[in-house]
């Protein structure tokens, strides 16, 4: 009888395990023809675990319990003592409940009612605190089964055998989903502007745009008005790192940390760069208050910025 | 029958540790407040005037350290004196110990108070303290279990309640976590340096952390929850096989689940999966106790409307199952990667701390003082608006940190279509739950207005009553100092009457979690790949990175960029367990404030780092940070260095032979050389090479570096 529920619960919840399962593992392999037999095999393996864990457990109640009657036993003997018949009858009678009633008792709730609680108060108390000999909650041995369940299902569908993913697994995949996304957003956009093809924008909303930008992350270092500070001012004519869209659009996207110049690539999009980069062309020769004196060299286009004569004909500062 | 025995309960004790836990904890929740201000207006940091002991990452530490180990480790002890004396029918086996342990403990709590915001810290979570207290600490600790088991053992009950059980538990179990995390070799007064490195180090701190959740602010609560409930409802315990089989599981598993700290970060995949299925498999026995408590009520719920008590108990109990399933579900590694480093965790612990540690604290208190001072509750009404203030106030912190939490991380992770971060500015993030900051700071208002007015309704209460310091009792003698099994009794009861036993299955228990997750960590090579770049720091960094733990940097910086496409776009690669084999203590931190410094290291030019810590609002327009102009003129002490340089290469650092002797040459050098680079930056002040800021510039510049010097790739 006794087994006979121990066994029921454990294949509903098998059951229901390996339904959560089909759901949980379809999105994790790449394709799902390949994964097939491993994944088969995986369950199968937690199936059996779950079972020889469940076994081990009972055995390990069994055993505990069969020693204390041995130590009761020995106890009793050698205080000489009759020990009364073993009283393990059941305290609720279940006569008279109908299907439903006995399931839920089984694997829901079975609590005593409270004005049957004589009937199983125990017979210490401690300070005046009384304990009741209550079932454990079935549904809470239950919720506790699942959980061992799933922690053995967890452990072997990432490390004993299972398909499941490392982390850094998974972090190239998240990135190579992303690559892909990135070149379709990309193809045929005006974001696809880099160093060798940007050219400055003149229209006045764009360089509104771009003054935005400066004004939110350039004027620690450069100034309200480009008159610079802890970064050169961009309002003389001399350039560190060349002048022209091309050459800023460049130090803005790459940055020159060795000069504390940050990269912007991951904050800016290639189209904000440009923009701020435009912007900052438009402060030349404003004569700011309080500007930073010269550094770098006097900047000259020697190439039009339009040409089309392809990626290493950067326009060069002149000596 | 044997004859009775008549005997006394000492009040006093309880009295003095409830008193030492309601004004510690005003003091705590005080603090707390201070630094959820700081986030809203960092002026309150007050560094901007010189004043270097009130800033937030000093603060933090000493907010964390007064609720747990003041207000709630006295409530504890105020707690486990009541009710232990009456579980066991004795006085508690020594006066004189009670009041050592009391007065050491406040001694503990005072110079907690004073190093701390002195920034004498070594930046463990919950292990702040120096090594001269973490030995006083252990001392008491001694103290307190020697007292605990004299009483256990003169005890006139022949079983130990399951309270006691818990006690029991608590006890060995936190000796083992202080006395652990506290290996560490001094290299000063007050400065040391863990013996475990970087991931290991890491490991043994959320071992220590985690569980000093589990086994300083819950399995003692539980005991006494076991024994203020039922006594409080007047019913009995629902389920006495629920309280063996929650204990036993409880215990055996909460030590495991440290792991569930440091998913997705350069901690090998098992250990953290480890972490995770133990965490899961928590749910049960946490909520066991829930479960005991609630279904205990049944049958006083009517009572529940009327009595303040039972009300604060009750949302108490509520608070830990409510804390108790979020934790395993924050333990699964897709959710973890949402709360790790945001204020959801803020919110999760203070569902802990306020709800169940603070209203079982206040439930217990309310119970007990109208008892011990003879007399009634001074004010129902007053009890009440505590309560109703008190739950609101936890709603009203606990809420907008989860909407900060989420809202923060989503913004984190969003790209653009063309793939560029969407709130590239670390700060856009930040701005962004300001608003919420300023709903959690009137949360905690009202929790701290409420837990004055209780503390003003005890004082009341006591003040009316009249004070009982030895309460009389009386109990059979117990006959023989080995309880006999009685036949048809419970297998159970047999441990039941061996305290030692007892003590002895709970070490085992919890022991081997720990085991299996920490010796193969330390002790196994392959565990943590080494990389033959990263070298050890130069004496001036390593001056600087204890300059970073003294400010508290790491209590709202991280260092540990996890394997997500947001975090390395945003910081850099990801973190390899390999970089951090010279880091004593570790510093990957647990929230971010601020962004990630993992690489910080030659991202910005030396100057921003001087201007950025002069006024970081200068850099970052609308920063939090407070300003710490102070570092620009405190003069740099290189004296510690050579005791710095032995102690580390006593733990296996492989600084060359007779290397101390030239470590502060070799650190004036460094400074010279940073000092100079200040200089021709724009900074015009001279003498910079003798000055805390050139130490943590040279630090912050060498962070995450060692990794790049590989011919590897960067962004070309």
């Amino acid at each position: 009888m006794k087994k006979k529920k121990y066994l029921l619960l454990f294949f509903w919840l098998v059951a229901s395990v390996s339904i959560w399962a089909q759901s949980a593992t379809t999105p994790a392999g790449p394709d799902p023809q390949v994964g097939q037999l491993p994944q088969i095999l995986t369950w199968v393996l937690i199936c059996a675990a779950a079972a020889l864990f469940f076994v081990a457990m009972l055995y390990m109640i069994k055993v505990n319990q069969f020693l204390y009657k041995r130590a009761i036993q020995l106890e009793a003997r050698l205080n000489n003592v009759n020990l009364p018949e073993d009283a393990d009858a059941p305290v609720i009678d279940p006569a008279g409940d109908d299907f439903w009633t006995r399931m839920r008792k089984k694997y829901w709730e079975d609590a005593v009612p409270i004005d049957r609680e004589a009937d199983i108060i125990l017979h210490h108390d401690y300070d005046g605190i009384r304990e009741l000999d209550n079932r454990l909650p079935p549904w809470w041995v239950n919720m506790f089964i699942l959980t061992i369940v799933y922690g053995l299902g967890y452990m072997i569908y990432y490390h004993w055998g299972g398909s499941g993913l490392s982390q850094t697994q998974e972090y190239e995949q998240e990135v190579a989903v992303a690559k892909k996304e990135i070149a379709l957003a990309l193809a045929g956009k005006a974001n696809a502007v880099d160093e060798s093809n940007v050219v400055a924008l003149t229209e006045s909303g764009l360089l509104g745009e771009g003054e935005l930008i400066y004004k939110g992350n350039c004027v620690a270092c450069h100034g309200q008005k480009g008159e610079g500070g802890v970064g050169p001012n961009f309002t003389d004519e001399y350039w560190i790192h060349g002048g022209g869209i091309k050459n800023v659009f460049k130090t803005i996207k790459y940055g020159v940390p060795e000069k504390g110049m940050i990269s912007w690539q991951a904050q800016l999009k290639p189209s904000d760069m440009q923009k701020v980069g435009s912007y900052i062309l438009t402060l030349g020769g404003t004569n700011p208050p309080n500007p930073k004196a010269p550094q770098g060299v006097i900047w000259t286009e020697t190439v039009a910025p339009q040409d089309s004569l392809g990626k290493d004909a950067l326009p060069s500062p002149t000596k | 029958m044997s004859r009775i025995e008549q005997f006394q309960y000492d009040n006093r004790i309880v009295r003095a540790f409830g008193t030492a836990s309601f004004i510690w904890g005003l003091v705590g929740m005080l603090v707390g407040l201070i630094i959820a201000f700081q986030l809203i207006y960092p002026p309150l940091n007050f560094s901007q005037y010189g004043v270097p002991f009130l800033t937030f990452g000093r603060l933090r530490p000493l907010h964390t350290n007064a609720v747990i180990f003041a207000f709630v480790g006295n409530g504890m002890f105020t707690g486990i004196y009541y009710s232990l004396q009456r579980l066991l029918k004795a006085r508690m086996f020594s006066d004189t110990l009670s009041w050592i342990h009391f007065w050491s403990w406040q001694v503990v709590i005072l110079c907690a108070a004073v190093t701390l915001p002195m920034g004498l810290t070594n930046s463990s979570e919950y292990a702040e303290l120096s090594w001269p207290i973490d030995i006083l600490i252990t001392l008491v600790w001694v103290v307190f279990g020697v007292n605990m088991f004299g009483t256990i053992l003169k005890r006139r009950e022949d079983h130990l309640y399951v309270a006691i059980w818990f006690y029991i538990a608590t006890w060995v179990t936190v000796a083992i976590l202080h006395i652990v995390r506290s290996f560490e070799i001094p290299y000063s007064l007050f400065g040391s340096y863990s013996v475990f490195a970087g991931i290991q180090d890491g490991l043994v701190q959320w071992w220590y952390g985690h569980n000093a959740v589990a086994f300083f602010l819950t399995t003692p609560y539980l005991g006494l929850m076991y024994y203020f409930l039922p006594k409080a409802a007047n019913r009995p315990v629902y389920s006495y096989k629920l309280s063996i089989i929650h204990f036993w599981a409880l215990i055996f598993i909460y030590i495991w689940a440290g792991p569930h700290h440091l998913l997705y970060t350069s901690m090998p995949d098992w250990v953290q999966s480890l972490g995770t299925v133990f965490s899961i498999m928590l749910i049960a026995p946490s909520w066991g106790g829930m479960l005991n408590g609630l279904l205990t009520l049944r049958g006083a719920w009517d009572r529940v409307r009327q009595d303040p008590v039972l009300k604060f108990l009750v949302v108490a109990v509520t608070a830990y199952g409510m804390a108790t399933f979020e934790g395993p579900m924050l333990s699964i590694k897709s959710v973890n990667a949402i709360s790790h480093f945001t204020d959801w965790t803020i919110a999760h612990v203070h569902v802990g701390a306020l709800g169940w540690n603070g209203f079982l604290t206040f439930g217990m208190l309310y119970w007990l003082w109208p008892r011990i001072y003879r007399t009634n509750l001074y004010s129902t009404n007053l009890a009440n608006i505590h309560f109703w203030v008190g739950t609101l106030g936890i709603i009203f912190y606990a809420v907008p940190m989860y909407w900060a939490g989420w809202t923060q991380y989503f913004m984190w992770r969003e790209f653009t279509p063309e793939g560029t971060l969407a709130w590239g500015n670390f700060l856009d993030t930040v701005k962004q739950i300001v608003p919420m900051y300023i709903i959690r700071g009137a949360g905690g208002l009202m929790y701290f207005a409420g837990a004055a007015i209780g503390v003003y309704n005890l004082y009341k209460t006591g003040a009316q009553g009249s004070f009982l310091a030895n309460e009389a009792a009386e109990a059979p003698a117990r006959e023989s100092y080995v309880p006999k099994a009685v036949a048809g009794e419970y297998w159970h009861k047999w441990i039941e009457g061996r305290p030692l036993q007892m003590l002895l299955f709970s070490t085992i228990l919890i022991a081997i979690g720990g085991i299996v997750q920490i010796v193969p960590m330390v002790f196994i090579e392959s565990q943590v790949p080494k990389i033959s770049t990263v070298k050890p720091y130069t004496p001036l960094e390593l001056t600087g990175r204890d300059l970073y733990i003294r400010e508290g940097c790491v209590g709202c910086h991280s260092q540990m960029i996890r394997p997500f496409r947001a975090e390395t776009e945003r910081y850099g690669e990801y973190s390899k367990s390999g970089e951090y084999v010279y880091d004593r203590p570790f510093l990957f931190g647990s929230k971010r404030t601020g962004p990630d410094l993992m690489r910080e290291g030659k991202k910005y030019p030396d100057s921003w780092h001087y201007n950025h810590m002069m006024d970081p609002t200068t850099m970052s327009p609308g920063s939090l940070m407070p300003a710490y102009p102070y570092l620009l003129d405190y003069d740099l002490d290189l004296s510690l260095l050579p005791s710095k340089i032995a102690a580390l290469r006593t733990l296996g650092t492989p600084y060359p032979r007779n290397f101390e002797k030239e470590a502060i040459g070799k650190a004036k050098e460094q400074a010279l050389v940073i000092a100079k680079s200040l200089n021709e930056q724009g900074i015009k002040d001279s003498g910079l090479e003798n000055k805390e800021i050139v130490a943590i510039i040279a630090y912050l510049q060498r962070l995450g570096t060692d990794i790049k010097i590989q011919p590897v790739e960067t962004s070309k």
